[in-house]
């Protein structure tokens, strides 16, 4: 029996995947536990393994498609059967899968399209005899049809123009081409208004939506950025398509600021201590070629803050608390268009030698977005750091079920009373955002003493 | 204009066609010697006497069958239902012979019969007491289904269902017999199957009938007007089957947007019906999806509060037809 290799769900919010890469061609035998493919997520590049031994027969989806959670993408076949037959049958049943078409091309073969379609090539309402149109619409005598020209289909991120049915039956009637309007109904539909009344309407025409928002300046660390995304220096207005990951940070972060009472305590740490000592650390440490950051110490101050103040160190779903005898420190990762949180488990049990060399693995796989699912999932508290951009303070939103996320800021030479002296110390903001539900606000502050505690005497992470 | 209690407008109109037609006569549980459950033919035994208004034992099945019968026979029943929520127990006799038997007779038979009652959420009567049955029965090839929501147009449309050839199931509703209206003292008739535009507006359609429409739109259409400055055309279809569906089309086609109420379930509910004929017949007049606002799918709750939060209520349809109104 040939077995079927289907587009697994991969996450929560996974509903199609993209096959980046096979990694066996037709023909190839494969084994039971042998990864097969390389499947793009919302979240990652993972590989897929595959589950039944035998010899690759079809793969029907090519490289670089999408494909739906649950259809079919190869077919394994098994025992003694033969290939050929296997992949013929597989074929047969697969759907149609459309040629991948790139978008420039997309576009270039709908530019006739439009164009035949604003010319005056329209046939209208001939009068003559209107009976009564049958509701079920299969009556004996009928009006004459009215035959409207095709929708044009506008390269706006490959979206269907949405347009009422009356404000199409207008734009027909006045020979008014509809991809030069801007829709004001939901979701960008156009509508009469917009038909009848264009000035009313805020948006100039030729622009298909509102201005998106500033992007963020280009991380140092980003791969070439697609074109989409190249942003605009002369007063031009794009529009941006929403990549999976975009949509599922937008969903995530909506629920949490929804549905969790946050509420923030900062902190001032002085971290004199931590950076000399990091300095005599990172030169024993010099032969191994590791140099450890100022984030590895938080990262180890927070793994033990959190197992003496265990209330901050816990999830809850709605009507349990769950605290963890463990720390699971996820690590907000910026990357091209979009952030990802990688797990560092156990971190309370490392050294910072293996915590450096653990995130920097973890960070790296990240932005090449190689992790595991299981990277990505079963964090206890998460840290985002900001410090390397200057950052003097600011607040993180919660990664739900978690209950607490912290900010961490850059350490920076500020001027602060000592006695009555006015001294330079290297000094940082910490800032808890907390879910009020489960944590009140003298526990994160009892949180952040013990973390300011560890940090101005690092010593005391041994005690 | 005398101004009378919707349930003095029914018994006016069965008073008056019973002095026209000797063949018209009442039957039901309580009409006769207890003057009718919600006192609708009160004094009515007492005028015609117990050949012409008698009761029945609790037995829908039985004197639903009964009128039909008789109505085969040349008479012209008015048979009362204490609750339409009852006649579940009798659709046999309603859809399969009362609709069905002129058609199936090749018109050897008509079947002149009114059924009234009581229909809807008259609340707090729990979950098997509140069916709303206009579209258990608008659905049915052979019935004529009336629902009014004014004494005026209940007497005029009941006076017509009892001179109809054809089964009418007459809908009325225990929370409007007390409502108070204009009626004429002389007489008059109402055309079945004939739209009501109760209000001309020119922003939305707003469709409705029978207590919904008395109970949330027409509040629900002064408060748009008034806080809102959206200027509703309220249509009141009064009959439900055959529907008037040039008369709501004719004002769709004005205001290019369309809202239901009613307090049906949602799924093939009687608004569901209505939707795709206006759809069917207006699409390419609609500059918004039709709005469509009904009761939540959930049996109805004895309890007052849950009863009252299930239904259609001013906010909703205040929202829905800004909704359709892009506002």
């Amino acid at each position: 029996m040939s077995a079927d290799i289907t587009m697994p769900q991969l996450s929560d919010t996974m509903t199609e995947g993209t096959l980046v890469k096979w990694l066996k061609k037709e023909g190839e035998p494969v084994k039971s536990g042998e990864k097969i493919a390389e499947v793009e997520t919302d979240k990652a590049v993972m590989e897929m393994e595959c589950f039944d031994a035998g010899v690759v027969a079809a793969l029907v989806v090519p490289e670089g498609q999408k494909a739906a959670v649950g259809s079919l993408l190869a077919v394994i076949a098994t025992g003694s059967e033969n290939p050929a037959e296997v992949k013929q049958k597989a074929m047969a049943r697969s759907q149609p899968t459309p040629a991948p078409v790139s978008t420039q091309e997309a576009a270039a073969s709908r530019k006739p399209a439009m164009a035949a379609s604003s010319g005056s090539n329209l046939i209208t309402a001939v009068s003559g005899e209107i009976h009564e149109p049958d509701e079920i619409g299969h009556g004996a005598t009928r009006q004459p049809p009215v035959v409207f020209p095709p929708l044009p289909h506008p390269d706006n991120g490959g979206r269907r123009l949405r347009v009422s049915p009356l404000a199409r039956r207008i734009a027909a009637r006045q020979n008014i081409d509809l991809s030069a309007l801007s829709g004001s109904g939901p979701g960008g539909r156009i509508v009469k208004e917009d038909l009848v009344n264009p000035a009313a309407r805020s948006s100039p025409p030729q622009v298909t939506a509102p201005p998106p928002l500033p992007i963020a300046p280009p991380l140092p660390t980003a791969a070439p950025v697609p074109s989409a995304f190249v942003q605009a220096g002369n007063g031009e207005q794009q529009v941006i398509p929403l990549t999976k990951m975009r949509s599922a940070i937008a969903r995530s972060l909506l629920a949490s600021k929804q549905n969790i009472p946050h509420y923030y305590e900062t902190i001032d740490v002085d971290v004199e201590d931590v950076v000399n000592l990091r300095a005599k650390l990172n030169e024993l440490l010099e032969p191994e070629k590791i140099r450890l950051s100022i984030g590895d110490f938080v990262s180890k101050a927070v793994a033990s803050a959190l197992l003496r103040n265990p209330a901050v160190n816990a999830t809850f779903d709605g009507t349990e608390i769950t605290r963890f005898g463990d720390v699971h420190l996820g690590m907000a990762v910026s990357i091209p268009d979009g952030l990802i949180v990688p797990v560092l488990r156990n971190v309370h049990l490392m050294g910072l030698k293996e915590i450096r060399q653990r995130s920097v693995d973890l960070v790296d796989r990240a932005r090449a977005q190689r992790l595991k699912q299981d990277e990505m999932t079963g964090g206890t508290f998460t840290v985002s750091n900001l410090g390397t951009y200057g950052i003097r303070e600011f607040a993180a939103i919660i990664n739900p079920p978690q209950v607490g996320i912290l900010a961490v800021a850059a350490a920076e030479k500020r001027p602060v009373v000592r006695g009555d002296q006015i001294v330079s110390r290297t000094m940082m903001s910490l800032t808890l955002s907390a879910d009020h539900r489960v944590v009140d606000g003298a526990t994160a502050a009892e949180f952040l003493r013990t973390l300011k505690t560890l940090l101005e005497q690092p010593g005391m992470m041994l005690a | 204009m005398p101004i009378i209690q919707f349930r003095e407008a029914l018994r006016d109109a069965m008073t008056e066609e019973m002095e026209r037609d000797e063949n018209v006569f009442l039957m039901g549980e309580e009409v006769a010697q207890y003057n009718g459950a919600y006192k609708v033919s009160e004094g009515m035994l007492e005028k015609f006497g117990p050949r012409r208004v008698f009761d029945t034992p609790i037995s829908e099945a039985g004197f639903a069958g009964l009128g039909v019968g008789a109505a085969c026979c040349g008479l012209r029943p008015i048979i009362e239902f204490m609750s339409w929520s009852f006649t579940l127990v009798c659709m046999d006799q309603l859809v399969n012979n009362a609709a069905n038997i002129r058609y199936m007779s090749g018109g050897q038979f008509k079947i002149p019969v009114v059924f009234r009652g009581g229909n809807g959420i008259a609340h707090q009567l729990g979950a098997t007491h509140s069916h709303r049955v206009e579209a258990v029965y608008a659905r049915v090839p052979g019935l004529i289904v009336v629902s009014p929501s004014t004494p005026y147009d209940a007497k005029g449309l009941l006076k017509s269902a009892i001179r109809c050839d054809d089964p009418v199931i007459f809908l009325e509703s225990e929370k409007m017999l007390a409502d108070k209206g204009e009626v004429p003292a002389e007489e008059y008739l109402l055309p079945i199957g004939t739209a009501n535009v109760e209000r001309e507006g020119d922003q939305v359609t707003v469709v409705s009938y029978g207590r919904p429409l008395q109970r949330v739109v027409r509040p629900a259409v002064e408060h748009l007007r008034t806080d809102h400055g959206i200027d509703v055309e309220l249509i009141d279809v009064r009959t439900l089957r055959p529907l008037d569906v040039d008369t709501i089309a004719d004002s769709v086609r004005k205001t290019n947007r369309c809202v239901i109420v009613d307090e049906d379930w949602g799924y093939c509910g009687m608004g569901s019906g209505i939707l795709f004929k206006i759809q069917k017949r207006c699409f390419d007049d609609l500059d918004a999806p039709i709005e469509y606002v009904h009761s939540d799918e959930i049996p109805v709750p004895f309890s007052h509060p849950l009863e009252e939060a299930m239904l259609p209520s001013v906010d909703r349809i205040v929202s829905a037809v800004k909704e359709a109104c892009y506002r």
